[in-house]
């Protein structure tokens, strides 16, 4: 398949610090997930890519055509800003009209466009009401639609899931993958493994500004699983609980130095000690009160693959 | 049909249009705008106030027009105007950088030269209806006994002819400073209030340096009075010539403008 997006040795200074490092990419239709920790180099890529930035070393090319100072282009990209900014005394309307307008299109094709858009993300009712009034899920799947009004053939999102609630999240991956099966070329960005893998298997893994990992999925979530995992329980006999994991190969360290009543496991299969411990808990009639995974986190994962 | 639309895209003058619009409806509900119109009437109040003391006390000797040529200088020439082009011009570029709507903006079809001069022509429309309305209520409020004379309605013409004038070129300075100093508001009191106040009573070409020179030049000489030294001016540059000077200013100040705006790189702080 043709790449859409091509960067070749693509660098980023800010200053002294470094944003971004030798990243040559090759970026076909579909949907691309650029997963990394924040401050990892995500926003500075997409930034490069939509031309908001420019670049100390390197290239950026769209459909061959480089991207910096080139506004042609931008009628076939989309853009989904991470910042929570708008003009905040425009109505949900005028925000994505308004900027249609700025496509050159009629003002029939922007109500159209405009309607359809609004109605996708759930915000026909409500596009009357200034931005300032909106909750924060609104705004977002609002950050949405006006990067989707004018049906671009390139869809570029900053972290577009942060801020929904559950259900929004379920309808935006949806969404973005129906946008995938149109044939559009799509990035997006997060911090979040799950949302990442709900939306694609095609990854590109970022860290301290350099590319860390392309491609399957499956690789990075096969390293994930092949990390020791840390599980907290609070519960009403941790020791009993506890007693029950001691002699077990996956468990490589029990630890009840914190709370009272809380033991933290250190475990290199974590779907097996899962799959065990509710069993545990009716068979011992044991009362929980929380499991977390302390560092249940991209940061971790990351720190662990590069033997931080 | 698709490429109809890419050619439409592509035009300048249909992007500035487009910016034009945008800004004009976003500068309308902005509370910034209800902010600076309420300014901008003050010497409208002030009109009420000396209108009313001249009927009730009915000792002044001021004719209106006298009046009025003074709340020109006083108020609108060496205040409203400056401070007007000052928040306005400025925010043609700094309000996208503080509010961080920029990315909106520099990731559609339109070119960035479009964008700074379709917003600043909506900024300046924005506030020479602001300065216009104010300064027709305040002529007709100090002239309500006079309206008759037909030759004052040319002194009107001419004194909103220079104000709109000064804030075409003060906002296109403005605008220049606020592309690329990051406390434009700061350096632009600074100079309205401290160089062109200053600049203006230099001896020689020296005076030539401020835009309230030519904005002056433009009008008569001063009255002898008590207010004659809000109009006072050394060597006033010909009419015509301020006029030209006073345009090709604002050419060169908007052309800087959109060159800082196109190539400097704008970093938005998270």
């Amino acid at each position: 398949m043709k790449a859409v997006i091509m960067t070749e040795k693509l660098s980023k200074w800010y200053g002294n610090i470094l944003g971004l490092s030798d990243v040559t990419l090759d970026i076909e239709a579909g949907i691309t997930g650029l997963l990394g920790p924040n401050g990892a180099g995500k926003s500075t890529f997409l930034k490069l890519v939509t031309g908001q930035i420019k670049a100390n070393i390197g290239s950026v090319r769209i459909n061959g055509e480089e991207v910096r100072n080139n506004h042609r282009l931008f009628s076939k990209i989309g853009f989904c800003p991470e910042s929570d900014s708008f003009y905040e005394e425009m109505t949900g309307w005028e925000f994505v009209t308004g900027l249609l307008k700025l496509h050159g299109l009629s003002s029939s094709e922007r109500e159209k466009k405009a309607l359809k858009a609004l109605g996708i993300v759930d915000l026909e009712k409500n596009k009357d009401r200034r931005i300032k009034t909106y909750s924060r899920g609104m705004r977002q799947r609002l950050k949405f639609a006006q990067a989707i009004a004018h049906e671009p053939e390139i869809l570029i999102l900053d972290e577009p899931l942060n801020g929904l609630d559950p259900l929004g999240r379920r309808k935006l991956i949806r969404l973005i993958k129906s946008l995938r099966d149109e044939g559009k070329t799509v990035i997006v960005s997060s911090h979040v493994l799950p949302e990442i893998e709900a939306m694609t298997n095609d990854i590109i893994l970022i860290h301290q500004g350099k590319i860390f990992a392309q491609g399957d999925i499956h690789y990075i979530r096969d390293l994930i699983d092949a990390h020791p995992h840390m599980i907290s329980v609070k519960c009403s006999d941790p020791r009993k609980v506890a007693s029950r994991f001691i002699k077990e190969d996956f468990i490589l360290n029990i630890d009840f130095s914190s709370e009272k009543d809380t033991f933290v496991v250190k475990t290199n299969n974590r779907d097996e000690f899962f799959s065990r411990l509710p069993r545990i808990f009716i068979e011992e009639n044991i009362d929980v009160k929380e499991i977390t995974s302390p560092d249940d986190n991209l940061q971790a994962v990351f720190d662990y693959l590069i033997g931080e | 049909m698709k490429k109809k639309n890419t050619e439409k895209d592509g035009s300048f003058l249909s992007s500035f249009k487009n910016v034009f619009s945008f800004f004009f409806l976003l500068g309308r509900k902005s509370k910034k705008t209800k902010v600076f119109y309420i300014l901008s009437f003050i010497p409208v109040i002030m009109a009420l106030i000396v209108k009313f003391g001249q009927v009730f006390a009915s000792r002044s000797s001021l004719t209106g027009i006298y009046v009025f040529s003074n709340f020109i200088m006083t108020f609108y020439l060496q205040f409203i105007i400056l401070i007007l082009a000052l928040f306005f011009g400025t925010s043609v570029c700094s309000e996208e950088l503080e509010g961080r709507t920029l990315p909106y903006l520099t990731t559609r079809p339109v070119s960035k030269a479009s964008f700074i001069l379709g917003k600043y022509a909506a900024y300046t429309l924005l506030i020479v209806a602001m300065t216009v309305v104010g300064v027709i209520l305040c002529f007709f409020i100090l002239n309500f006994d006079q309206l008759g004379d037909l030759s004052l309605y040319k002194i009107l013409f001419r004194d909103t002819a220079v104000l709109v004038l000064g804030l075409v070129c003060y906002t296109s300075l403005f605008t220049f400073i606020g592309t690329f100093i990051k406390r434009s508001i700061m350096f632009g009191l600074i100079f309205s209030f401290g160089w062109e106040n200053v600049i203006q009573y230099f001896p020689g070409s020296t005076q030539r340096f401020a835009i309230v020179h030519y904005l002056k030049s433009m009008l008569p000489s001063p009255s002898s009075g008590r207010f004659s030294f809000l109009l006072f001016r050394l060597e006033p540059t010909p009419p015509f010539l301020a006029v030209i000077i006073l345009i090709l200013i604002t050419a060169a100040f908007l052309g800087l403008a959109c060159a800082v705006f196109n190539f400097k790189e704008y970093i938005l702080e998270e």
